[in-house]
């Protein structure tokens, strides 16, 4: 059983309560999606590919009044330390959906009618908050697609490990922490589409909890603006 | 948004026209692959690992490493499993769903060309005979489907298997148990390398690209070993080859291999 | 003359507050009013709007646009047109209204697979876009090499006044014809000025954003670096 943290209060991979681990991301990294990105969150290795608006097969998944959002979470098999069956599990099928219904706030589809937007997410390596990282890759890969969002979403989670609440959990404190939540949030428009929680909390940790993951989602939504700037706007200056 | 694309839709005699003087669309001569860049480690939590670019087609493989019941009448052997997936984000046209037939013959030709050349010795992956082995699992994420997913698949395949470690097991009550911290090089016995050829018209052009994949006549991928020996192949494509066509592209596909066993050996 | 203040935003970037009008590309939240692309942000006669640097290409009523024949029925062809929507050609717009051809008379005019320069005659979001090809330098396109670059990227491709596309077609000697909606089609004699056309399309496509394009597109095709320097910023 490990450590999860010490007497300084550290945490099992050196980084403080509220510490991110080290992200970067990269735009436009696929040459046949309309938009992608890859991002590196902590040990997480996840890429984000979208198309749309496209046609919708089967014709009657089409929506007369506005364009319909689809979205795949899937894990490669060497992405597990035991490697996983290539075909889809209940948890990536449940993923996809709350990954989707994260995502359907941002994105305005209604000049979009009878066509769909495909989100397709891949993650090579995970290690805890993969679904968080999915949803920081797909937003910035929907932006670089050119569909028009009423704001970027950032996603992060929180959780309790030895009693006390802290800031994105790895992989180690996911399995053997006391509670993990993770979050995303619209960060201009202060809206949380999605939030899940395993694990137990009292009142006054819950709000804590909350408070922390949407000041991480603040922080990642920094670097996802960066990664855009730097795709879109390099050489130039404001 | 794709880079600028030549849809398929390409007379194929204009492109007819500049094979006849040596060339194609994008600046190539007919034995001249796409660049090539191979990385290797690039997901550390799998055994081995590496990120292929050829042109605009890209693949991540991963190597898992883990014990397993050998196959019936193999005791004596340890366990290769080659997968392969299209991933959806690689292509406009895929579908995410169970493989289709065009992603079943590409692991398998990729599982041929490492299985035939021999290139791991399977007996030495052997924990307790006739009861536990090593499985050794290649798979391949197809991230960007740009053509000729032949060969990236192969070399990425390739690549991953010889920059892997093999983690080491002892027998403790019958049972593999694994020994942390230990870990060994695998054991390979010849570097395979596929090179994929696409005929149009009477031309013969190396490492097709998407659209010269889309008009040519028919295909023939050949695997050789580092002993110059031609140990698999695959002819796909609605069309056929003369003899004299696939003595010349196996004399290509040595020459070619020759070259991109340099950059795999480096690997090791 | 009013200036026009210009800034980069991503999609959730607040432009402005207070009365100004809402136009292309952003919404108004409030009083605040939000960019919903990645782009260029323009506020000018008090009115806000943002021009995307990527994107599907959206049909828009007068567009030139290249297209591809998927098919037809004895009233019409059908287009792709790169977009999510399909553009319609009527039969009389090429027929005339008197004559009522057979799908087999529409068939031989224009066949699956015929490329077409046509204009948008008529978009709205509740029908699919009508095309129209009944003007000089419309119609279908006989010969030449189909390619396609970002819809975003084709004001950057033309240029100020045409600079940059007459740059390209002078250095090849090939003939270009733009889509609004990111085709073209290229057509040469010389298969060399074909392959360095096709280049410099690329490139364009590749780098429109960046400063200096034009001078990279110029040293590319061996021309000389005039001070006729096309410094658009799109």
């Amino acid at each position: 059983m490990t450590q999860l943290m010490n007497e300084n209060g550290i945490r099992c991979d050196g980084r403080r309560v509220d510490q991110l681990r080290n992200i970067s991301i990269k735009v436009g990294v696929l040459k046949n999606a309309d938009g992608s990105a890859y991002i590196e969150f902590g040990k997480n290795k996840i890429l984000a590919g979208v198309f749309g608006p496209r046609d919708v097969h089967p014709k009657h998944m089409a929506n007369q009044d506005s364009g319909i959002l689809r979205c795949r979470y899937h894990m490669s098999p060497f992405s597990v330390t035991e490697r996983k069956n290539p075909a889809p599990s209940r948890r990536e099928i449940e993923i996809s959906k709350v990954i989707k219904e994260a995502l359907l706030p941002a994105v305005i589809l209604k000049d979009f009618p009878r066509t769909v937007v495909d989100v397709f997410i891949e993650v090579l390596q995970a290690d805890g908050g993969t679904r968080c990282a999915a949803l920081d890759a797909a937003s910035i890969a929907l932006a670089d697609a050119g569909i028009p969002m009423r704001d970027l979403v950032s996603a992060c989670a929180a959780g309790k490990v030895a009693d006390q609440i802290v800031l994105d959990i790895n992989n180690e404190e996911d399995q053997e922490g006391q509670a993990d939540m993770p979050i995303a949030y619209m960060p201009n428009l202060g809206k949380i589409t999605l939030m899940q929680l395993d694990g137990i909390l009292s009142p006054s940790e819950y709000q804590k909890c909350v408070q922390t993951g949407i000041n991480g989602c603040k922080l990642v939504y920094e670097m996802q603006r960066k990664a855009l700037m730097d795709k879109y706007f390099t050489n130039e200056t404001q | 948004m794709a880079n600028s694309v030549i849809l398929a839709q390409l007379k194929r005699e204009q492109i007819l026209e500049l094979l006849k003087e040596g060339k194609r669309l994008d600046g190539r001569g007919l034995e001249d692959q796409r660049p090539l860049s191979i990385d290797v480690g690039v997901i550390p939590k799998a055994n081995g690992s590496a990120r292929v670019r050829l042109g605009d087609t890209e693949i991540v493989t991963g190597v898992k490493i883990q014990p397993d019941k050998p196959f019936p009448d193999l005791g004596d052997k340890g366990i290769l499993i080659c997968t392969a997936e299209i991933l959806p984000l690689a292509d406009p046209n895929a579908e995410p769903g169970p493989p289709s037939e065009e992603v079943i013959e590409l692991a398998r030709v990729v599982d041929r060309g490492i299985r035939e050349t021999e290139m791991l010795d399977l007996h030495q992956l052997v924990l307790i005979e006739n009861k536990s082995v090593i499985g050794i699992f290649i798979d391949s994420s197809i991230t960007d489907a740009g053509g000729n997913l032949f060969d990236a698949c192969s070399y990425a395949s390739v690549a991953a298997l010889l920059s892997c470690t093999v983690p080491k097991y002892e027998i403790k009550d019958e049972a593999p148990v694994l020994v942390e911290g230990v870990t060994s090089k695998p054991p390979i016995k010849t570097i395979p390398v596929s090179v994929t050829m696409a005929r149009i018209g009477d031309h013969i052009i190396v490492d097709p690209s998407s659209y010269e994949e889309a008009c040519m006549d028919s295909r023939l991928t050949i695997t050789t070993n580092t002993e110059g020996n031609i140990c698999a192949i695959q002819k796909g494509g609605i069309d056929g080859f003369t003899l004299e066509q696939v003595i010349r592209c196996s004399e290509i596909a040595l020459s070619v291999g020759t070259k991109i066993r340099k950059q795999l050996e480096k690997l090791m | 003359m009013m200036e026009t203040k210009r800034r980069y935003v991503i999609p959730g970037d607040v432009i402005t507050t207070g009365p100004f009008r809402p136009e292309q590309n952003v919404y108004q939240e409030g009083d605040r009013i939000i960019s919903t692309s990645v782009g260029i942000s323009e506020i000018f006669d008090n009115a806000v709007r943002v021009i995307p640097l990527t994107g599907i290409y959206m049909p828009k009523t007068n567009d030139l646009i290249i297209g591809k024949v998927i098919g037809h029925s004895s009233l019409s062809w059908e287009f792709d047109i790169n977009s999510c929507f399909v553009g319609f050609l009527p039969a009389q717009d090429v027929f005339g209204r008197d004559y009522s051809p057979t799908k087999d008379e529409l068939k031989e005019r224009l066949d699956k697979g015929d490329l077409v320069a046509a204009r948008v005659a008529n978009f709205d979001r509740s029908r699919d876009p009508l095309l129209t090809v009944q003007d000089r330098d419309l119609g279908k396109i006989e010969s030449g090499e189909l390619i396609e670059i970002s819809p975003s990227k084709v004001p950057r491709l033309i240029g100020k006044r045409g600079s940059m596309i007459q740059t390209i077609e002078m250095a090849t000697k090939a003939m270009i014809t733009i889509g609004q909606n990111g085709w073209i089609v290229v057509s040469s004699e010389d298969p060399d000025g074909l392959l360095k056309a096709i280049e410099a399309i690329r490139m364009v496509d590749a780098q429109a954003h960046m400063p200096n394009l034009t001078e990279r597109v110029k040293s590319m095709l061996g021309v000389e670096l005039g001070d006729n320097n096309d410094t658009i910023n799109e």
